[in-house]
């Protein structure tokens, strides 16, 4: 489905993806876990085309996105949803335009069946009614399900999320976790997510993956992750300051 | 030595980066350029813009335009009188208006409230990753955010300028006429026989252009926004600086072309 | 405030500020007309020194024209003039540059030639310069005419000299007296009449000349009948020259009519009496002696000769022009055409009759509640696609007001002319009906060559049916000469 290739990028000096690679399967909840600053979110947005890699590809289904054009690239793009960490909501437009948005650039629906559309999402992500709403209005953990909900409109078979649950309190948390699972079942979704959370990440991912130093350490099912006798890896799920990963 | 080199250093590093920029601020227009041909365009968007640049200033613009008349007027009298000229002073703030003030000051105050805005906006949405959401949802945000922006700069400053010159030469009216007795009759002959067509058309165009000026200069620095709160508080200090320096460079440049 | 659109507050702010445009540019183009328009006339110092570029050019101190260009010729100041339409310059005009206030101001000054002369033709020279005497070449050139009138002298003295040249010369002076006497005469008694048919007459060949040049052809047609006929009425003397043969040789009817004597009798007294009628007519008796003799009639001449010219100027004024205009929506992705004649019976005024074609037709909307209260929602296009335009217009120096049916719907609109016409700014309101909002079209056209114009716009911007488009095109637009001839010869109303 999802395919980096020896992907090299630096910013400057600093070396952020130093030949990675990773596979992503189709259906399932990939979970990528690193450190803070670690490049996670870097490597998200290649999958996505924002950033061009120095060097390697990035295959989706098979086409390389980093030789595409704007407008093949925009094709590609029309398969993905993606929620953003401050969920990056259109401030200027209510709740309902945010989640219409994409239906009016891509589809020529009639007013009628995109208000359709949109009531179903956002009843999807638990929030009837809020279409009048500004995103302002909204707590954090509201406009995260808009997102949500922005995401998902097109019927899109991939979702990139990241860090949806960072900054939530605990019943939050586990609630956006229940969404995104279901969500990943109900609409068949392939799933990427991107984050630091260890509880939450057991909970939703189908496979996990760490990414230390510019590359994948470990892959795997989260019961073979746990097991793992990685040093790094068994430092960052333990949370201890002493082992490899340095402080500083 | 040292000292030298590293100043000579820092003035070639600090020419390259304007060059630079100026560079992408040129590949942005043509890119606008690009995206303005591509139908469709929302009418909503650019009306929305309209309103923002150009019926919300208006006030602002009235009072500048107006106070300016007033006191060219008023400075003008003590001059021209003098010389037994002040009949003269109508013209003199008319020409001054349509040809100069009118289309300099008006830029200058959309500058201030509407190209800071953009320059806010657009980099409030680049560090909440809304650009980004844009690009994800394969809507292109140059078309999106930029062109409606420019497209009402554009056509709204010179409707501005407009305003702020009829309002400009009435004011002056009222203080010479009214207030400092100048003969109504040839104070209006003078302003009709110096002025022409083409003073007011050249000051158009100038407006025109410097809406242009201000919008993609305001877009660009809020477009390529880093560093969070500080960095569009940055954003928008710079685009104001620029677009009105750049007002006021090539405004002597026009005027040199023109008349 | 709410209930106020974005749309409108836009639209009556642009609204706003394009009055005031208009305003300010109809307030100086006052001014600026004599520069604008107006013809040239060029007229050729010895010395411009303090004459500028667009220095004031004035008739007994009122401004008709300005110094358009000053051009160096032959050593000479070759100064290029553009008069205000509405002032003709006789041909014997004179011109003078004067000096005016404290500064020293240069103008020109024109003094008005004889009236009724004939006008200066854009373009012309003026002949008479007026300059200040220069004493050296004065004297100069008095000395070369003293010159002259010496050899002059000198060759009559050697023709007079002698008896037979002083007879002869005697005689032709005597005759030329008398000569000039009568033809004084002759002019003093009629000098006021000849002079308005002798300029009337000059009108009428003037724009017959121009009637004629337009024709060419059909007065090529006319003069190849003439010879036609020409040649018929030669066959005809032919066989006239035939009867007078037989008359005089005594045959037929005729011939032995007129060989008899009393019938020569009888046409002596038919004579007889011919010639006492014309004596009446040639005393001013009966009526055709009375019409052939009076002044009445030579007015009446007058009158019509003038009703005449009177006429073909009619004719000059009246204008037509057809158009075609053809618009890509590209929202739409189609094309609107509008196929229009412009009639023009003053140089301010306007009607325009025209048919648009709207492949896009016109939608309509209507709401079907039956009892059981569902509303259905029926939405037709109308296809059929030709649309009626029939308006008045008015201009008002640089804005032009019309009004009248626009694409089969009540509707007005409002043209702004700028620089010379070249660029014309449109906006049109129309169908303004309680379920939809207003039609409304605001466009710009540029001239690019003679005929050809280009345009660009927004149609039905306001729309809330999703008809709003932009659009680009091109649009045709020439004056019809025939159809002009073919409307003024209906009568018009004065």
């Amino acid at each position: 489905m999802i395919k980096l290739v020896d992907v090299h990028k630096s910013y400057g000096k600093q070396k952020v993806l130093d030949g990675l690679n990773l596979a992503i399967e189709a259906g399932k909840t990939t979970v990528i876990i690193g450190r803070s600053g670690g490049g996670k979110s870097v490597l998200l947005k290649h999958i996505i085309g924002l950033i061009k890699p120095d060097s390697g590809h990035v295959l989706i289904e098979e086409s390389d996105i980093t030789r595409l054009s704007e407008k093949d690239l925009n094709e590609v793009r029309k398969k993905f949803g993606m929620l953003f960490q401050e969920a990056a909501l259109f401030d200027s437009m209510t709740v309902g335009e945010n989640v219409a948005f994409p239906l009016r650039e891509q589809t020529k629906l009639k007013d009628q069946e995109i208000r359709q559309i949109v009531a179903d999402r956002l009843r999807a992500v638990g929030l009837s009614g809020v279409e009048e709403k500004m995103p302002s209005e909204l707590s954090g953990g509201m406009r995260k399900r808009v997102g949500l909900a922005r995401a998902i409109a097109l019927h899109p078979r991939i979702v990139l999320f990241d860090e949806p649950t960072t900054g939530l309190d605990p019943v939050m948390t586990e609630a956006i976790n229940q969404l995104i699972m279901d969500t990943q079942k109900n609409f068949n979704l392939t799933c990427v997510v991107i984050s630091h959370d260890i509880q939450s990440i057991f909970r939703i991912g189908h496979k996990i993956a760490m990414l230390y130093e510019g590359r994948i350490i470990e892959y795997g099912t989260p019961e073979e992750i746990r097991a793992s006798d990685n040093p790094v890896m068994r430092q960052f799920l333990s949370g201890s300051v002493d082992g490899p990963i340095k402080v500083t | 030595m040292k000292p030298f080199s590293a100043s000579l250093d820092y003035v070639g590093r600090t020419v390259m980066h304007y060059v630079e920029e100026m560079g992408r601020i040129m590949t942005l227009f043509f890119s606008i350029l690009f995206w303005m041909m591509r139908p469709p365009l929302k009418a909503r968007n650019i009306f929305k813009q309209m309103e923002f640049v150009g019926v919300k200033s208006i006030f602002v613009v009235v009072l500048t335009g107006l106070f300016t008349g007033m006191v060219m007027t008023l400075q003008g009298y003590h001059g021209f009188r003098l010389f037994g000229a002040e009949t003269m002073v109508g013209s003199t703030v008319a020409l001054g208006m349509t040809r100069e003030l009118g289309p300099v000051l008006t830029s200058l105050m959309v500058t201030a409230r509407a190209g800071s805005a953009m320059a806010a906006e657009l980099g409030t949405m680049r560090v909440t990753e809304q650009i980004d959401a844009l690009y994800v949802m394969a809507a292109n945000p140059i078309k999106h955010l930029i062109v409606p922006r420019v497209i009402a700069s554009v056509l709204m400053v010179p409707l501005l300028t407009v305003v702020a010159n009829f309002v400009g030469i009435a004011g002056s009216y009222f203080v010479g006429v009214n207030l400092l007795n100048i003969n109504e009759g040839d104070f209006i002959n003078n302003i009709y026989k110096m002025l022409e067509l083409n003073d007011i058309y050249s000051g158009l165009v100038k407006a025109a252009f410097f809406g242009l000026v201000l919008s993609v200069v305001g877009c660009y620095k809020g477009f390529n926004t880093t560093g969070g709160a500080e960095g569009v508080g940055r954003a928008t200090t710079q685009a104001v600086v620029i677009s009105s320096i750049t007002i006021l460079v090539s405004d002597y440049f026009l005027t040199a072309i023109m008349f | 405030m709410g209930s106020i659109t974005t749309e409108a507050k836009v639209g009556l702010f642009i609204l706003i500020g394009m009055l005031l445009l208009g305003y300010m540019t109809m307030q100086v183009g006052q001014r600026g007309v004599g520069i604008k328009k107006g013809y040239n006339v060029d007229v050729v110092f010895d010395n411009v020194a303090g004459l500028n570029k667009y220095s004031s050019v004035q008739i007994a101190g009122v401004e008709v024209g300005r110094v358009e260009d000053i051009l160096l010729k032959d050593g000479k100041a070759l100064v290029r003039l553009r008069i205000t339409p509405s002032v003709t310059l006789e041909k014997d005009v004179s011109a003078a540059i004067k000096t005016r206030g404290v500064l020293g101001d240069k103008y020109i000054e024109i003094t008005p030639g004889t009236r009724g002369m004939a006008a200066l033709e854009p373009g012309e020279q003026i002949r008479n310069v007026e300059r200040q005497a220069d004493i050296d070449r004065l004297l100069n050139q008095i000395s070369a005419i003293a010159d002259d009138v010496k050899t002059v002298s000198g060759t009559l003295s050697n023709v007079l000299g002698g008896q037979a040249g002083q007879d002869s010369i005697g005689g032709l002076l005597e005759n030329m007296q008398a000569l000039t006497r009568n033809i004084n005469s002759l002019v003093v008694s009629n000098e006021a009449t000849i002079r308005s048919m002798l300029l009337n007459a000059q009108e009428l060949t003037n724009n017959l000349n121009r009637v004629v040049v337009q024709n060419d052809d059909k007065v090529g047609e006319v003069i190849e009948n003439l010879r036609g006929a020409s040649r018929e009425m030669e066959k005809t003397f032919a066989s006239f020259s035939q009867i007078a043969d037989e008359v005089n040789r005594g045959e037929g009817t005729i011939g032995q009519l007129m060989k008899d004597n009393t019938t020569i009798t009888n046409l002596n007294k038919t004579l007889a009496s011919l010639q006492e009628v014309s004596d009446k007519i040639n005393q001013g008796k009966g009526t055709l002696g009375k019409l052939v003799n009076d002044e009445e009639t030579v007015n009446n001449l007058n009158q019509s000769l003038s009703g005449i010219n009177r006429y073909v100027t009619k004719a000059e004024q009246f204008r037509t022009f057809l158009g075609y205009r053809g618009e890509y929506l590209w929202d739409k992705s189609n094309f609107k055409s509008y196929l229009d004649i412009k009639i023009q019976p003053k140089q301010d005024q306007f009607y325009l009759l025209g048919l648009v074609s709207d492949p896009r037709g016109r939608l309509t909307v209507r709401d079907y509640t039956p009892t059981g209260n569902v509303t259905t929602r029926t939405e037709e296009w109308d296809k059929s696609g030709l649309l009626f335009n029939v308006q008045i217009g008015k201009r008002f120096r640089n804005v032009v007001l019309r009004g009248g049916i626009l694409e089969s719907t009540g509707g007005f609109g409002m043209d702004y002319m700028a620089l010379n016409d070249r660029l014309k700014l449109t906006f049109e309101a129309f169908d303004f009906s309680s379920d939809r909002n207003a039609h409304l079209k605001g466009y710009a056209d540029v001239q690019l060559f003679k005929y050809l114009y280009l345009t660009g716009g927004w149609d039905d911007f306001i729309s809330n049916r999703g008809n709003s488009s932009g659009f680009v095109g091109f649009s045709i637009r020439f004056e019809d000469d025939d159809l002009k001839y073919l409307l003024t010869s209906t009568p018009i109303p004065k």
